[in-house]
């Protein structure tokens, strides 16, 4: 095993430490993390299945209040966003940042600790939402009681990364780092922002609006944009052996990331003075930037004589996910335009881009890392390898008959809309087909993430085995013989 | 700690971290950027309202929120509640119920609904002596010349709102009308009398 | 190179950038509005607060999740300046020719018929001309206004009479201004279904009142009750046939053989809904509202509803 690492300029046995004492200090947080991270999506693609079918037939399963379209809808985004999304971005951001900053996580436990209170407050939270007890802003629907745990758990994770990044050996900071420094402060700032000006002292009237929608934006189009890149930028150069095509350009990424994209999401159409989605699209329009800069890096980066890539499954996720980034932007900036706009708000085709950007994009590159970095922390291989390249197809296409039809009918639906003379009622029906082969990309992604399910859970078993069985044994070895003689 | 038995999905574990090459940002990237930001600075000239918190689309300056407003050709009550409320309840009170050893009512007053000539003169001169309003005596009560300084449209307004509100059920009055009454009574400096008032046409 | 601190005070800086520009300016500019009187001829104050059961009806949208298929915001891309004509006076050729002097874009008499009045005369002009119109139109003896008329699919759809701004949701917690239109908007909806008993049958089973709703049923609202021949129903209840349709006299499709009886937070759902207008005309959004709606009460209080009114409970 190479255990001293050339490449770091420290590298001279003392303070240096092996890459697999980093990885192995990772493996209690992570396994909390990532277990549950797999068991939420899984639930939340069952949800999402269950709303996407309630299309085809109004009234499935619409007898009892708690499993209403209106309360299963953001259980599903719920457990994809805080269950899934934020759990594992941690802890991809926790390997990264101890990787390269080459040292042991920090204090393992307390993020372990963190995670389960995490885990709490989703469960509280989604347990609320089915209860009717959902704060009514979209991405933001637990409660505040959930919301304490939530911010606990997320507080003594993000202290833990913030340790670990300080204590690095490794002195310099790469793009990652960078990315994921802002994220794990920004989520804090948004989250008690929003909770406290939406949950505890309400602000007024379309003001909880505005606050809602910078909220979600500033989740989805910042956070979730900071994690998703930071990995891509660590995980493709890393599976194709070579460096980043230019820190600069991650520079630029990381800047018009903060100073455009975190004014982006309020609607065109927002009963607010002019000036709020006027700033607001100018600052969408801009961040073709970060896209363009994305894209001029990562196909630098690749272009470098492909021939040489060791080309694990893992590496398919984050391709996947760079192309559904760059098309979920462009269609995200697409329908910031006011012309545009007018068109496309209120249809599908948003929906179309959100699943785009959290599920394409985002979901996907994490499961990449989590299907790279689960074997390394734990030191044992998938029990089912082969299902990781199934899984990625599963994703892949399943996305692809999510939203492509979504977005295709959210056009039709969006013409349809500005021309009074069709009925509404004719636009909802036209829109049917679209959603059932949707349902169909649910189905698929739902059958993905069993795959995962099973995988990791079959994985801890092995490692349960592995590990403790051994030692029970020998404990218990030491019993048997006194307990025959009595 | 023992490495993966097989190394299908995970890389070799002892790989180096990838670092990240020092590549320039391409020229039309920053071009394109500065382009970007100049569209926007116009596209918010045109279409932001310079913050104002009352311009919405699809207006896009106060300017033109306020050229929209609807031509007041008629009577503002709005306006003739907020004067009625800032000077004349101050006696007559908010809900025009009149305060005792102050003012008569003028909800439900005779006199406020009554004949709009005799109405205009009282807030413009003022009005004095013994006065019987929904059946009660009022003496010793004086008016002074409140409305003198309105401009006519401001005094319509507020009569106007006199004579719609708390039950009243009376026609407006409009500037015009009290433009004629000051034409017709010319310079005055005495307050009316109620006998005055009733002498009249 | 260690500039982790640079790049954490400099991200923090860049981002609450975002903070004080969209959390904290619209709470100073627009987060403390009042109450006040609009700019119609009534002395109104606008908004009014929600009345209590349409304040508990919120919280039944809110629990459901009815803001995942509906919105509540009108949008509007324009407004229409009109010229109305409401008397034509007694001198036609003079009220023409005042108009042809007035420079309105009119230059020939054979273009305008001042006759027929109240009519439009002049449609979709400018503000400048519509006002210089309806001065010299007034000043040569006929009677005009302008007419300010919002535009755009939504105005056009019925689902409003003008944009919705900041002043509709005053006082509203929570505000639901929705992202999907999977169903129509609610922005308006007491305007064009102000029915409360419709409102009712409608959660009951949306497509037996629209056909081919997507919406699903909110039977859970509601508790089913068999009438044994000859009872009587109770006061609000909602009567279905044998078949399991709405019992109507006037179709006489009965007998009526159970009543559907709407629990309180269907009552107050309804409430709420029918709490839902926005077409006062206000400084920001300047329209003429029509004539109809110059004389109801320009608020957004519901009218009581035979729906919402009675509170009798079910009978045992």
């Amino acid at each position: 095993m190479n255990a001293n690492r050339s490449t770091s300029p420290l590298a001279d046995g003392n303070s240096s430490i092996s890459i697999s004492e980093t990885d192995v200090s990772c493996r209690v947080p992570l396994f909390v993390l990532f277990v549950s991270a797999a068991i939420w999506l899984f639930l939340a693609s069952v949800f999402g299945l269950m709303a996407s079918v309630k299309f085809h037939d109004p009234n499935f399963l619409s007898n009892t209040a708690f499993l209403t379209y209106g309360r299963v809808h953001p259980v599903a985004t719920n457990a994809l966003l805080y269950g899934f999304g934020i759990q594992a971005g941690l802890g991809v951001a926790l390997w990264i940042l101890a990787r390269l900053g080459n040292t042991r996580v920090a204090q393992p436990l307390v993020i372990a600790i963190g995670g389960s209170l995490w885990n709490l407050g989703v469960l509280v939270g989604i347990f609320e939402i089915f209860l009717g007890n959902s704060t009514g802003f979209e991405a933001l629907e637990m409660p505040g009681y959930a919301a304490v745990f939530l911010f606990l758990g997320y507080l003594l994770i993000g202290i833990c990364a913030a340790t670990t990044l300080h204590s690095r050996r490794e002195r310099r900071l790469e793009s990652p780092q960078w990315f994921f420094l802002a994220a794990l402060f920004w989520f804090a700032w948004i989250y008690s922002t929003a909770m406290l000006l939406l949950g505890g002292t309400p602000v007024r009237g379309i003001t909880q609006a505005i606050v809602a929608w910078w909220f979600s934006a500033n989740l989805q189009n910042v956070w979730l944009v900071f994690v998703g890149l930071a990995a891509s930028f660590y995980f493709i150069p890393l599976l194709m052996n070579r460096k980043l095509h230019s820190q600069y350009l991650a520079l630029l990424t990381f800047w018009t990331l903060i100073l455009f994209a975190s004014w982006s999401g309020i609607p065109n159409s927002a009963p607010v003075p002019a000036w709020i989605p006027a700033v607001s699209t100018v600052a969408t329009v801009l961040t073709i930037i970060t896209v363009l800069a994305v894209i001029v890096n990562v196909y630098k980066t690749v272009g470098y004589g492909c021939s040489q890539t060791s080309n694990p499954p893992s590496g398919k996720f984050f391709a996947f996910g760079i192309a559904a980034f760059v098309v979920a932007w462009l269609m995200n900036i697409a329908a910031a335009i006011p012309d545009i706009n007018s068109v496309l708000h209120f249809t599908w085709f948003t929906t179309a881009q959100w699943h785009l950007n959290v599920y394409g994009f985002f979901s996907l590159t994490m499961l990449g890392a989590i299907y790279y970095i689960v074997p390394l922390v734990t030191g044992m291989e998938w029990p089912f390898v082969k299902w990781v390249r199934a899984h990625y197809w599963l994703a892949a296409i399943g996305t692809i008959v999510l939203v492509l039809p979504m977005a295709i009918g959210g056009v039709i639906q969006g013409t349809k809309l500005s021309n009074p003379q069709v009925s509404f009622i004719e636009t909802a029906k036209g829109m049917l087909p679209f959603l059932k082969a949707s349902s169909v990309g649910e189905l698929f992604i739902l059958l993905g993430h069993l795959l995962l399910l099973i995988n990791i859970i079959a994985l801890s078993v092995r490692y349960h085995k592995k590990h403790f069985v051994p030692v029970y044994e020998a404990a218990t070895a030491e019993l048997k013989p006194s307990e025959a003689k009595s | 700690m023992s490495s993966p038995t097989h190394q299908s999905v995970s890389n070799t574990p002892g790989s180096p971290e990838p670092g990240a090459r020092g590549a320039t940002v391409p020229v039309w990237l920053i071009v394109l950027m500065v382009l970007l930001l100049y569209w926007g600075g116009i596209y918010f000239d045109e279409n932001g309202g310079w913050f104002n918190k009352q311009v919405y689309a699809p207006y896009k300056s106060i300017a033109e929120v306020e050229a929209y407003q609807p031509v007041r050709g008629g009577i503002d009550l709005s306006h003739g509640k907020a004067l009625f409320e800032s000077n004349c309840a101050l006696c007559h009170g908010v809900d025009g119920m009149g305060k005792p050893g102050q003012a008569p009512p003028l909800a439900g007053s005779e006199w406020a609904q009554g004949n709009p000539a005799h109405m205009i003169r009282i807030p413009l001169y003022g009005l004095t002596g013994t006065i019987t309003v929904k059946g009660n005596t009022y003496t010793g009560l004086t008016m002074a010349a409140m409305g003198a300084t309105y401009s006519p449209s401001d005094l319509a307004a507020v009569l106007s709102y006199i004579r719609s509100s708390w039950g009243n059920k009376a026609s407006p009055i409009t500037a015009a009308q009290v433009e004629a009454v000051k034409k017709e009574v010319g310079n005055r400096t005495v307050p009316w009398t109620p006998e005055e008032l009733n002498a009249l046409k | 190179m260690n500039y982790g601190p640079l790049i954490f005070l400099a991200a923090f800086l860049g981002l609450s950038a975002s903070w004080f520009g969209f959390v904290l300016t619209p709470q100073v500019q627009i987060g403390r509005e009042q109450q006040a009187t609009n700019t119609v001829n009534t002395a109104e104050m606008y908004p009014q607060a929600l009345p209590g059961l349409a304040n508990q009806g919120l919280e039944v949208y809110r629990e459901n999740g009815c803001v995942y298929c509906h919105s509540q915001q009108v949008r509007q891309n324009g407004t229409a300046v009109n010229v109305l004509l409401s008397d034509a006076g007694t001198n036609a050729t003079a009220v023409v020719e005042a108009l042809l002097k007035a420079n309105v874009g009119v230059t020939n008499a054979d273009e305008v018929n001042v006759s027929g009045a109240p009519k439009i005369l002049l449609r979709d002009t400018t503000v400048e001309r519509a006002k210089a119109a309806v001065t010299a139109l007034n000043g040569a003896g006929a009677k005009a206004s302008v007419e300010l008329q919002p535009l755009g699919p939504d105005i056009a759809r019925g689902w409003g009479t003008r944009r919705t701004v900041a002043a509709d949701y005053l006082y509203e917690h929570t505000v639901f201004p929705g992202s999907q239109r999977v169903g129509p908007d609610l922005a308006n909806v007491a305007l064009r279904l102000p029915d409360g008993n419709w409102q009712l049958r409608h959660l009951y089973s949306p497509a037996a009142e629209v056909s081919g709703s997507p919406m699903p049923a909110y039977k859970f609202l509601f508790e089913e009750r068999k009438l044994e021949p000859g009872q009587r129903a109770s006061g609000d209840a909602i009567l279905l046939n044998a078949s399991g349709e709405f019992f109507d006299p006037a179709k006489n499709n009965g007998p009526a053989v159970s009543e559907i009886i709407p629990k309180p937070e269907a009552k107050a759902l309804v409430a709420y809904l029918l709490s839902r207008r926005a077409e006062t005309p206000l400084f920001v959004a300047p329209m003429t509202p029509p004539p109809a709606a110059n004389n109801s009460s320009a608020t957004n209080t519901p009218a009581a509803t035979a729906a919402t009114g009675s509170t009798n409970a079910p009978a045992k």
